[in-house]
C-alpha cells in the first residue's frame, strides 16, 4: 500500500485538526481521541478520495462530524456542558479594568465564550475564523447551506460580543 | 443597550461583517459612512474590531502544542496497528467461479472460492479477529490479472508476497511450504507429500493442512492427489475445479465414476530423490501406489530440472499424447 500521500497529509494537517478539536470539544483528552479517530477514518477512506478533492476541507468535515457525534452521545449521557459552563462562570467573574493582565484575560474570556457557544455555531465559527475555511466547505461539514454556515458564524460573533459586555476590553465604551 | 434606529438594525449584519473583514466592498462603504455619523454604532464597530483582534490572536496561538505532539505520537501508533489489521479484498469473476483475493500490508493472505455467495459474509475473512476487511479493487487488481493469466495458461508462476497469518500451525506451514515447491505441470500423492515433509504417517494430517490452505492456486494444493490416482478432495469436494486447474498445466485426467483420476500411463515419473524422470513403464520405477512425482510432459519435467532416464530413455521414446 502506498502510504506516502497519507503521511504527507498527516504531517500537513494533524496539528490544526487537533487544535480545532480542542476548541470544538473543550477537553484535550477527548480531542486527542477524536483527532486520532479523524485520521484513522481518513486512512480507511483516502484511497477512494477523488484526486481533485480538497483533503483539508475533507479532514475538517470528518472532524466536525465526529465532534457532533461526540456531543450527541454525551448529551445522551446527560453530561453535556457541565465542565464548560464552569469555565465560563469563572472567567466572567474575573473581569475588571486592571492593567497588564487584561490582554491575556480577554483572550481567555473569548476562548471561554467560544467553548460555551451552541455546537453548530462553535464549529462554524472555528472553521471560519480560526482555520479560514470557506462557507461552502463549512456548510458541507455541518450538512447545511453556505448561507446557514455564514449565519452561524454571525450569531457566534454576536454572542461573543454580548458575553464580553462590561468586560475590561470594552471599558472605555462601557460607561454608558 | 439603547434602542436602535431602523437604519442601525438593518446595517447590523454588514457592520459585523465589515468589522471582521468579511463584507463586500459596497456594504463596507455603507457601514463606514454610517459609523462616521452614528456614535453607538461606531462603538459597536470598535467592539467587533477588538473581538476580531482577539480572534486573530487565537489563530496564532499554538494551543496545547505539547499535547498535540503527544497526540501525533499516539496517532502513529494507532495507524501502525490499523495498517497491520487492514485487509483489502475484492471478489473477481473467473473461469473457476467467483474468487476472493485479499491482501494485507505484508502480502496476499487469502485466495478463496466463494461458492456460497459473493458477499464478505460467506468468506473466511468475515469475523476474523484483528482483521478489518475493506473492499478495495485497487489493491488486489494486479493479483487478479496475474491469476487470470495463470488460469489462461499464459503464466506458470504466481510470485506474490504472501502473508501466512491464516495458516493454522507450524505443521500446516511445513506442508504448505513443501506443496509450494511442487513444480508446475506435476502431481504428487498425499502420502508422498507427508513423506517429503518428514512425517510419512501423517497423511491425513497433511491432507487437512491442504484443506485449510488459505492460498489455493498460489500454493498449488491441487497438485496433490490420492495414491490411487484419483483427484480426491478439493475446495469442499469440487474436484472438477481441481481437474480444470490440472488441465491448464497439461496433466491428463479422465472421469471415473464420481471422481476424476489422472491418466498415469500418459505421464512421466520421477522417483523420490531421483534426478532423472522416466517413462511410466521404466523398470526402475514402482507402479502403484503412486510414489514420487508425475509430470504431464517432458517439457515440464525438464523445466523442473530433471534429466531423461538413461535406462528407459523418455527422450528417445516420448509418450504419445
Amino acid at each position: 500500500m502506498d502510504d506516502a500521500g497519507f503521511e504527507t497529509m498527516v504531517a500537513a494537517h494533524h496539528g490544526e485538526i487537533y487544535r480545532y478539536l480542542v476548541r470544538a470539544i473543550g477537553r484535550t483528552s477527548d480531542a486527542d481521541d477524536l483527532s486520532q479517530e479523524t485520521f484513522l477514518r481518513a486512512y480507511r477512506a483516502y484511497r477512494t478520495l477523488p484526486k481533485e478533492a480538497n483533503t483539508r476541507a475533507w479532514l475538517f468535515a470528518i472532524a466536525t462530524n465526529l465532534s457532533r457525534n461526540h456531543f450527541r452521545a454525551q448529551s445522551r449521557r446527560r453530561r453535556a456542558y457541565a465542565a464548560l459552563s464552569a469555565v465560563v462562570v469563572e472567567t466572567d467573574g474575573a473581569g475588571g479594568p486592571e492593567g497588564a493582565a487584561v490582554g491575556c484575560e480577554v483572550a481567555a474570556a473569548v476562548e471561554a465564550v467560544v467553548v460555551g457557544l451552541p455546537l453548530k455555531q462553535r464549529l462554524a465559527f472555528l472553521q471560519r475564523k480560526i482555520h479560514g475555511l470557506d462557507y461552502e466547505a463549512i456548510g458541507q461539514s455541518l450538512e447545511c447551506s453556505a448561507e446557514s454556515a455564514r449565519a452561524h458564524v454571525f450569531q457566534a460573533l454576536k454572542k461573543i460580543r454580548h458575553a464580553l459586555d462590561g468586560h475590561a476590553v470594552f471599558a472605555k465604551e462601557s460607561s454608558r | 443597550m439603547s434602542p436602535k434606529s431602523p437604519v442601525c438594525v438593518e446595517l447590523e449584519g454588514d457592520l459585523v461583517a465589515t468589522a471582521s473583514g468579511e463584507a463586500q466592498a459596497t456594504a463596507a462603504r455603507r457601514v463606514q459612512a454610517h459609523v462616521g455619523r452614528c456614535a453607538p454604532c461606531r462603538g459597536e464597530f470598535e467592539r467587533y474590531q477588538v473581538i476580531e483582534g482577539e480572534v486573530a490572536a487565537m489563530r496564532g496561538h499554538m494551543l496545547a502544542a505539547p499535547h498535540a505532539a503527544l497526540a501525533r505520537d499516539r496517532l502513529e501508533a494507532r495507524l501502525a496497528d490499523l495498517r497491520s489489521r487492514l485487509v483489502a479484498y475484492r471478489v473477481f469473476a473467473s473461469p473457476i467461479g467467483p474468487v476472493l483475493i485479499a491482501r494485507s500490508e505484508q502480502g496476499v493472505l487469502l485466495v478463496e472460492y466463494l461458492d456460497a455467495g459473493r458477499s464478505l459474509k460467506s468468506s473466511r475473512l468475515h469475523g476474523l479477529p484483528r482483521v478489518e476487511a475493506v473492499e478495495d479493487g485497487g489493491e488486489t487488481e494486479a493479483f487478479y490479472r496475474e491469476l487470470r493469466e495463470y488460469l489462461d495458461g499464459r503464466r506458470t508462476r504466481l510470485d506474490w508476497p504472501l502473508d501466512l497469518r491464516l495458516v493454522r500451525s507450524d505443521f500446516h506451514r511445513d506442508v504448505l511450504r513443501t506443496t509450494a515447491a511442487i513444480p508446475y505441470g506435476a502431481v504428487v500423492s498425499y502420502a508422498g507429500l507427508a513423506r517429503e515433509v518428514g512425517r510419512p504417517r501423517a497423511v491425513r494430517a497433511a491432507a487437512q493442512a491442504l484443506r485449510w490452505n488459505p492460498l489455493p492456486i498460489v500454493i498449488p494444493c491441487h497438485r496433490v492427489i490420492g495414491s490411487s490416482g484419483a483427484l480426491t478432495g478439493y475446495a469442499g469436494g469440487e474436484t472438477s475445479r481441481k481437474q480444470k486447474l490440472l488441465a491448464v498445466e497439461g496433466i491428463p485426467t479422465t472421469r471415473a465414476r464420481r471422481d476424476f483420476r489422472i491418466v498415469r500411463e500418459a505421464m512421466y515419473v520421477r522417483a523420490p530423490g531421483d534426478s532423472e524422470y522416466c517413462l511410466p513403464t521404466c523398470p526402475s520405477v514402482d507402479p502403484f501406489p503412486l510414489g514420487g512425482t508425475l509430470f504431464g510432459s517432458r517439457t515440464r519435467a525438464e523445466a523442473a530440472g530433471f534429466a531423461p532416464c538413461s535406462t528407459c530413455r523418455p527422450d528417445l521414446h516420448p509418450l504419445a499424447r
